[in-house]
């Protein structure tokens, strides 16, 4: 039995970063996500997609356990990241969020210098034993995030006095200077113009090589391109879930095809 | 169709946008009255601001100002140290009674040497000179014994009426139904003015000196009632600021919702409201009666003023933290920082600006609060300063007073001259709040500059 398991981790690891299995959500008596199973794979963008308050981001938000934030809301089911369960009672939500990074729809960098945002997961977390440790740390993060040639000057100015799409692209950086192992990013490219989200996109498709990444996005167009799979919401259930190309041209399910062809949501 | 019945229902605005219409009218009417009012409202404020400034500076200032005189005073050896060895011991018997005589003497044979005549009875010339000379007086020869017997240049208090005529308080016919002065006094004492014996300077005496007995207003300073003020304020500073963040911290970053909590909530929310002389009465049976702290001290006094101050500083300590936008939360949580990492390292700070200035707002009502203190005695006439450590009463435990309560104090004293003293009095509470409000907002900057 046990070696059975051992084998089955193993193979989870070459390809399954997080397994959901039977994930039901509740806020108070709402049933917020029903029965949602999926396999997201290590070193692969994949996107959630559906309609408004179809419960793609509460979904997300259960990944990293951001959802505790919230007294009313409750998760049942199993969630495991490389096997271990992250709703287990001797799980420190801390120490996840560590590893499974988030990025959000608003920019939202603190109000403090550039350096102080993304030196400020790596200080709490004690990653760096030394200011040089630090400091290739923010730059190594600012280089990833593509913000390394416009920052490099100004790392001691206030992150807030960046424009929206650096301020996104600080945030990327703020999350990955945690050297996490999955990157959480709800709809990070929504309060930006086209410039920047294409450059924001270019970002998620380099981080792939390091990270696993999932992207909830309003934009159809965006989980095309960004993404390699695919999972389509509606009304908190998982309707399908695939290879992306799979999805947006041969959908399995009738409501994945109104949604993609525009015709519900 | 949705079309159709939109056209029937509104007609067609067909003039000319040039023209006002009837409705425009009336909106720009009910705007500028708005405006007027709110204009009103704003000149009304400044103007009781001004008369309000006007009157307390205009009766207050002179306060600042007292009327001194330079006298030459005898010190006859037989009346001082009727032993005449200079033992302190014994120079100490003689009281401020024998002390008054002295400078009468010294007054009048000062008159004599002017060549000013008077109708005015030694006795009424003698009252030109404050009873807290004598004790001046007393001290300064105490302390240098090897004066007596030969004369010594002194700075001596003129008494109030004579200050309050050269302030303009005394008049010759008031002075004529007084029965404290009389105008041929005041005769001289314009005589002794011009001579450039008296003089009205600046007395900083009045910020330093202890409070005094009704019979010598000229005497009596606010240095008891700024000391017992600031102890207090100590008190107030170190008890609220820590425990009233902390409520506030805790009721809105980690307490649950539920029915406890909001029964909390509505409860400090009263507190915030309960009348101060309350806290008063509570303080008096918590801390004197039950605790058994001292009287009228600076103590009780800040732990009163604490109960008041805070409900008043966790309610904009909590809206402050509240004010703080969700997503810096998130932001935190994100990076994998704890819930208390979020709060102390992200929420707190941008919530400082907002918890400073409720603090100062707090600490200001509990600096201007008089109620409670009267009922926990600090309404007392006390004449030595409080101590901030003292072996017998422990940490601010000597009795003093409070600035005011001072103005209260002296508001009831039946002479006029201690009007002048409490309006004097305002203006240093007034000055203790702008120096209190100068620090938040400097605070305030500092804690904004550095993002």
């Amino acid at each position: 039995m046990n070696d059975m398991r051992l084998i089955e981790r193993a193979v989870d690891m070459n390809d399954t970063k997080i397994s959901a299995r039977n994930v039901q959500v509740y806020y108070g008596d709402n049933h917020a996500i029903k029965d949602v199973n999926v396999d997201i794979a290590d070193k692969t963008v994949t996107a959630f997609i559906g309609p408004s308050g179809c419960g793609k981001s509460t979904f997300l938000r259960t990944l990293n356990r951001m959802n505790d934030t919230i007294d009313i809301c409750r998760v049942e089911g199993e969630i495991k990241i490389d096997g271990e369960d992250i709703y287990d009672r001797n799980v420190d939500p801390v120490q996840l969020r560590a590893k499974v990074g988030m990025v959000f729809q608003k920019p939202n960098p603190f109000p403090k210098s550039i350096y102080d945002n993304v030196a400020y997961g790596p200080k709490i977390h004690g990653l760096a034993r030394t200011k040089a440790d630090l400091d290739a740390i923010v730059e190594g993060s600012l280089r990833k995030a593509a913000l390394w040639t416009e920052a490099k000057d100004r790392l001691h100015q206030p992150g807030t006095g960046l424009s929206g799409g650096q301020q996104q692209r600080l945030c990327i950086a703020r999350a990955i200077a945690t050297a996490p192992e999955v990157l959480l990013m709800d709809e990070p490219c929504s309060a930006l113009d086209p410039i920047a989200t294409a450059q924001v996109e270019e970002l998620i498709d380099e981080l792939r090589q390091s990270f696993s990444v999932v992207i909830v996005t309003h934009s159809m167009q965006q989980a095309a391109r960004v993404s390699q799979k695919t999972a389509f919401f509606h009304l908190g259930n998982l309707v399908e879930f695939g290879e992306t190309g799979k999805i947006f041209t041969n959908p399995e399910d009738p409501r994945t095809e109104s949604y993609i062809s525009g015709r519900i949501g | 169709m949705t079309d159709a019945s939109m056209g029937a229902a509104v007609p067609r605005q067909t003039k000319s946008i040039l023209i006002e219409d009837a409705r425009t009218k009336k909106r720009n009417a009910a705007e500028r009255r708005f405006r007027a009012y709110g204009l009103a409202a704003i000149c009304i404020a400044v103007l009781a601001l001004i008369i309000l400034l006007t009157s307390v500076l205009g009766n207050g200032l002179s306060a600042y100002k007292q009327t001194f005189l330079d006298l030459e005073v005898a010190l006859p050896a037989e009346k001082l140290d009727p032993k005449g060895n200079r033992d302190p011991a014994e120079m100490a018997k003689v009281t401020t009674l024998a002390y008054g005589p002295v400078l009468q003497q010294s007054l009048v044979a000062k008159l004599a040497e002017m060549g000013l005549t008077t109708e005015a009875s030694n006795k009424d010339v003698g009252e030109m000179i404050s009873k807290e000379a004598a004790a001046t007086v007393r001290n300064y020869v105490l302390a240098h014994p090897e004066l007596i017997g030969g004369t010594v240049e002194m700075n001596i208090l003129a008494s109030g009426r004579i200050d309050g005529f050269f302030k303009g308080r005394v008049t010759m016919e008031s002075a004529a139904l007084d029965k404290n002065t009389s105008p041929e006094v005041l005769v001289i004492a314009q005589a002794l003015k011009d001579a450039g014996i008296m003089k009205t300077r600046i007395n900083w005496d009045f910020l330093t000196n202890p409070d005094a007995s009704d019979q010598r207003p000229e005497a009596a300073g606010l240095g008891v009632a700024i000391l017992g003020s600031l102890y207090m304020m100590i008190v107030v500073l170190v008890l609220s600021l820590p425990l009233g963040v902390a409520a506030a911290v805790y009721l809105e970053e980690f307490a649950k919702k539920n029915r406890f909590t909001d029964l909390i909530e509505v409860n400090i929310s009263n507190l915030a409201a309960v009348p101060s002389i309350v806290y008063g009465i509570l303080g008096l049976a918590i801390f004197i009666n039950f605790a058994g702290l001292n009287q009228s001290s600076p103590l009780v006094g800040g732990l009163v003023l604490t109960l008041m101050t805070l409900p008043r500083i966790i309610i904009p300590a909590r809206a402050a933290l509240k004010s703080v936008p969700p997503s810096i939360r998130d932001a935190a949580l994100g990076v994998g920082a704890s819930k208390m990492q979020s709060v102390f390292h992200h929420v707190l700070p941008l919530a400082a600006p907002g918890i400073l200035t409720g603090v100062i707002i707090g600490l200001a009502q509990a600096l201007g609060e008089t109620a409670p203190l009267l009922l926990i005695g600090m309404v007392a006439f006390v004449r030595d300063y409080p101590e901030a450590y003292s072996s017998s009463t422990g940490l601010f435990g000597d009795p003093s007073t409070a600035l005011p309560v001072q103005v209260y104090n002296w508001t009831q004293r039946a002479d006029p001259a201690f009007v002048e003293r409490a309006s004097g009095a305002i203006i240093a509470l007034l000055v203790f709040l702008l120096c209190m409000n100068a620090v938040a907002i400097i605070l305030r900057r500092r804690f904004e500059r550095r993002w």
